[in-house]
């Protein structure tokens, strides 16, 4: 194969005390696929994020993003070299409008958030910035929505939007449908689906529906270590998985 | 020109705010004329004594309410201002800008180590740890037996190049004049770029992270902003004075700025300034009203002090500030206008 993965982690291993969370785990995502990565609770899907992510250090082993070694870099280092984040929770700013949301992020993609003098939330260039960043996601009809009085769905559609800011070349989606409502989860599949070719992306979530209409390719996690990667239909047909994770479901 | 505009663009940005900080700072630039003509001299040095303690307060506030740190330490920075002009003299060095400029300095230093440490801790660690800063310094300048240790050191009013400050009004209008300048920069900065991330950073400092700005730089740079303020509104404070004691550090003053801005508004401009007026104000006439009615207990007007404070914290959610905003304006058809 002739093109570089976006992500490559390398014998990733973390351990808290006697518990392993990750254990010897390898991975790569290509550039512009969804790559899910499912499990049953506890098998280390959201450990393995925020170490990508930078938030947990990993005992041992290597985080490269586009053959560069993050290991060692802190979290804002890691989002200036190209990862963009949503969380399980929403994390976004509650006590601004949505535009301000944006502006902030664009001046931080800008990097021009060292300013003293000019209002940052009049500024027009920074206004039509943030207004792309929203379209995204199609919530600049809410711009001057404040983020509290947003439905919850909208404010995963937010972050996610906030998240793709600074056109990053890896996406971490953590759970983007958890709490969602069925027309919420749609949607956000939806705009998901419309970020494939831009970005990479490693997914994390439940919602199996979303996860087999979206993911490219899948993989499957249990107790901090990979069973079993591969298409869809690969692993929809593993017998492994279907004891080890399907089954449970059943 | 432009730069005039755009001030006045600001404060008519149909930002209440804006506007009531400087109808405050209007109204101390014409109090003299009216101590003048009710020959009350005497609260001159009261208003001045508002202005210094506001000027602190509003640098305060910039951690504090903008960037949601609980310092409860700037009382020493207030002390190292104070004490750059009195040290200053006892060298020789007379000129008052240059005290300026030397309280400026060390605060901004001083602002970056104790900041640097400091913020590494958050809640109710970081409230302990910049106490302690706070104590330490308290306790050197007790210990400074050539600077007068307790009893402090006497201070000669500095020599502004041009003004001389024992003439009447020269130090008032010294002080309106910083407390101008410190509010326009402080209303520049709040808006800014660099001042929406630090009230991003209040509001949630792991999206700043995950926008990838450090938000440990941006709290010290606003640490030490706050610092420089205190420190230049101590070194005025010890012209006002004539003196400096290790008191003017004290760990209540620190209690008392916080005090201000929350009873005046949190993470408001007009707040602090406003809080100083009311508290200062109540601190002279309490005792004065409370010797009225049962002369024996004029010494206890803080029993009628801390019950008034605790009802605007309750039922005034955004203080002074936020009450008017909510409750006067509306009600004189001027509409409810966003504080933020």
């Amino acid at each position: 194969m002739m093109t570089n993965p976006v992500l490559e982690l390398r014998d990733i291993t973390k351990s808290f005390g006697a518990l392993t969370a990750t254990n010897n785990l390898s991975l790569t995502v290509m550039p512009g696929e969804i790559h899910a990565l499912i499990g049953p609770n506890g098998a280390g899907k959201t450990t393995l994020i925020q170490q990508i992510y930078g938030a947990l250090k990993p005992d041992s082993g290597q985080v490269l993003l586009n053959g560069r070694d993050l290991t060692g870099l802190s979290v804002p280092a890691r989002i200036r070299a190209g990862i963009g984040r949503s969380f399980q929770i929403s994390n976004v700013l509650m006590d601004f409008t949505v535009l301000q949301n944006g502006i902030i992020a664009e001046h931080a993609r800008l990097g021009q958030s060292f300013r003293f003098l000019q209002p940052a939330f009049s500024n027009p260039q920074l206004i039509d910035g943030a207004i792309a960043i929203l379209d995204r996601v199609g919530l600049s009809s809410r711009a001057d929505t404040m983020v509290s009085d947003l439905a919850h769905g909208e404010r995963r559609m937010l972050e996610l939007a906030l998240a793709m800011a600074a056109s990053p070349s890896l996406l971490l989606l953590d759970e983007p449908m958890a709490g969602a409502g069925p027309d919420d989860g749609q949607r956000m599949t939806e705009i998901i689906d419309g970020l494939r070719g831009d970005v990479a992306i490693l997914l994390i979530e439940h919602d199996m529906d979303a996860v087999f209409r979206l993911a490219d390719r899948l993989t499957v996690l249990v107790e901090g270590s990979v069973i079993a990667a591969g298409t869809v239909d690969e692993i929809s047909t593993n017998q492994a998985v279907k004891t080890a994770y399907l089954g449970d479901e059943d | 020109m432009t730069g005039l505009l755009k001030f006045f663009g600001l404060v008519h940005a149909g930002i209440s705010d804006n506007k009531f900080l400087w109808l405050l700072i209007a109204g101390f630039a014409v109090f003299p004329i009216v101590t003048q003509l009710v020959d009350l001299p005497f609260w001159n040095d009261v208003a001045m004594r508002i202005m210094l303690l506001g000027m602190a307060a509003m640098g305060l506030n910039l951690v504090l309410g903008y960037g949601g740190m609980v310092s409860f330490g700037h009382a020493a920075f207030i002390g190292i201002g104070a004490y750059c002009v009195g040290i200053g003299q006892y060298y020789g060095l007379m000129n008052g800008w240059a005290h300026i400029l030397l309280s400026v300095a060390v605060c901004a230093s001083l602002g970056l180590v104790i900041g640097y440490l400091a913020l590494r801790t958050t809640g109710i660690y970081f409230i302990m740890i910049t106490l302690a800063f706070a104590q330490m310094l308290f306790f050197l300048f007790v210990s400074l037996e050539q600077f007068g240790g307790d009893d402090g050191m006497s201070i000669d009013r500095a020599e502004f190049l041009l003004i001389d400050l024992y003439e009447p009004l020269r130090l008032y209008f010294l002080i309106w004049v910083m407390l101008a300048i410190v509010a326009l920069l402080l209303m520049f900065i709040v808006r800014s770029r660099f001042g929406v991330t630090l009230r991003a950073i209040k509001s949630n400092e792991s999206r700043v992270e995950a926008m990838g700005l450090v938000p440990l730089h941006f709290k010290i740079t606003g640490y030490v902003i706050s610092a420089v303020i205190c420190g230049l509104a101590g070194s005025l404070f010890a012209s006002w004075q004539e003196y400096v004691s290790p008191d003017i550090m004290h760990w209540t003053r620190s209690g008392e700025l916080m005090i201000i801005i929350i009873l005046g508004g949190l993470g408001t401009l007009a707040g602090p300034l406003l809080g100083a007026i009311v508290f200062l104000l109540l601190e002279e006439f309490l005792p004065l009203m409370l010797g009225a009615l049962v002369p024996a207990y004029a010494e206890n007007w803080m029993v009628l002090f801390g019950p008034l404070l605790i009802m605007v914290v309750l039922f005034g959610r955004g203080g002074l500030v936020g009450l008017i905003d909510s409750k006067i304006l509306p009600h004189l058809g001027l509409g409810k206008t966003a504080v933020k």
